[in-house]
């Protein structure tokens, strides 16, 4: 079975099949995970299409340079900044519902986070909502400032305080 | 994290679990980018986004379907519809000649052979003209436009013609081909100055009244034609062919 970095090289090619196959291999985990920051429905479909469409169009400038040559991590990285751009056409009108953040971990994931490993989870659950979701969008996501500040609807500057804060307090709670 | 996602986490994470932790999260999603054996068990997990999914695939489709224009849009950027009707003008003035050739008596020059240099001549005038071609200006417009796209054009034309030729005259290509060639670079050269329509006519009524009307009129071949005239082609063609490469930018402005 060809992997998906092949699937894209296909994909490039013109082959319809491997990009229905690359679509029905990635398409649930995208669209899970990008219900995860959008509760919309509506713009999680729009997104999906879109992201789908630039790789049918742009399979042949899949460098993977710039993700490790990772194929999924490239259809993330294009996901993650239509997501964006969809969150500024959205803000003129009205504010996009954002996915609800956990108020606080249950003792079960407490339990399990001992296996993934360590302080950083404890840390990271003591972290304020707002705080780790800048930190979500700016390191899981690997989004800008600019665009952290456009997916969650905050100036610029506050999600530039906002890191500083989440690092600072990352930093004691690891020490 | 490197023992794979458990079952129970990815269905939690697949629905959206708002009481999972966000270190959890963190770390499946990074493992979910580099595994694609967890990814193919979340999307059996994730059967709340299957209808979403397909909804999606569905959109796509249209947008991915490859068109069919392909042979065509090749095809376009060697020949131009407007070459058509003359090109077969060309062919069928070729069959004439042939078959009067088959009629007359062997002192007779042969018609096909005075015919020879010029029969590409409409053929190109087509290929490059705005009189002729109703797509010109659109063409024209475009980045291909310009000494590429004549030339190709030509090339195209000289393919349908010097068959024919060959079949036509019968004889050694020594005595038709270099004049058939020197006047296909005479007219794009001359018509850097001029426009090749304006180019391709005075070249055919010049050649029909100084060489062909002479030629038929006193029975012989013209001497221009004879294999010591060779050299002359020659540097008629080498000419042609310095002055269009040198006013080469001139095809992209070619007004007529």
């Amino acid at each position: 079975m060809p992997d998906e970095e092949e699937l894209v090289r296909l994909v490039a090619r013109g082959d319809r099949a491997a990009f229905e196959q690359l679509y029905r291999r990635t398409a649930p985990w995208l669209a899970v995970r990008l219900r995860r920051r959008c509760a919309d429905d509506q713009v999680v479909a729009e997104v999906m299409q879109e992201t789908y469409l630039a790789v049918w169009r742009a399979a042949g400038g899949f460098a993977g340079a710039t993700v490790n040559g990772s194929a999924v991590g490239w259809l993330w990285t294009i996901a993650a900044r239509r997501l964006v751009d969809a969150f500024r056409r959205r803000a003129r009108d009205t504010v996009a519902p954002l996915a609800e953040e956990p108020v606080s971990p249950a003792a079960e994931d407490e339990a399990l986070s001992d296996v993934v490993g360590d302080e950083v989870g404890v840390a990271l659950g003591r972290l304020a909502p707002e705080l780790r979701q800048v930190l979500q969008a700016m390191v899981v996501d690997g989004l800008t400032v600019r665009e952290t500040a456009t997916l969650l609807g905050v100036p610029e500057g506050t999600v530039k305080t906002r890191a500083r804060r989440a690092r600072l307090a990352m930093r004691e709670a690891l020490s | 994290m490197t023992q794979h996602a458990s079952p129970q986490l990815l269905r939690r994470y697949a629905d959206s679990d708002p009481t999972l932790a966000a270190d959890m999260v963190w770390a499946l999603e990074v493992h979910l980018e580099s595994c694609a054996n967890c990814r193919a068990r979340l999307a059996t997990e994730a059967s709340a986004v299957a209808p979403l999914v397909d909804e999606i695939w569905a959109s796509i489709v249209p947008d991915t379907t490859p068109a069919a224009v392909h042979r065509t849009r090749r095809l376009a950027v060697w020949a131009t519809p407007a070459m058509v009707p003359w090109l077969a003008m060309t062919a069928l003035i070729t069959l004439i000649a042939l078959v009067a050739d088959r009629l007359v008596a062997p002192p007779y020059p042969s018609l096909a052979l005075l015919l020879a240099p010029i029969a590409p001549v409409a053929g190109v005038a087509a290929a490059w003209a705005r009189g002729l071609d109703p797509a010109h200006e659109l063409v024209a417009a475009t980045p291909r436009a310009g000494l590429y796209l004549v030339l190709r054009r030509t090339l195209a034309v000289l393919v349908v013609v010097i068959p024919l030729m060959a079949v036509a005259t019968w004889t050694s290509p020594l005595r038709w081909l270099l004049p058939c060639l020197a006047f296909t670079v005479a007219t794009l050269a001359l018509g850097g100055f001029v426009g090749v329509s304006r180019a391709a006519v005075g070249l055919v009524t010049g050649w029909a009244a100084l060489v062909m009307g002479p030629s038929l009129v006193s029975q012989r071949l013209p001497s221009v034609l004879e294999p010591a005239a060779l050299g002359a082609w020659v540097a008629v063609l080498v000419a042609g062919a310095v002055v269009v490469r040198l006013r080469a930018t001139v095809y992209t402005r070619l007004a007529t």
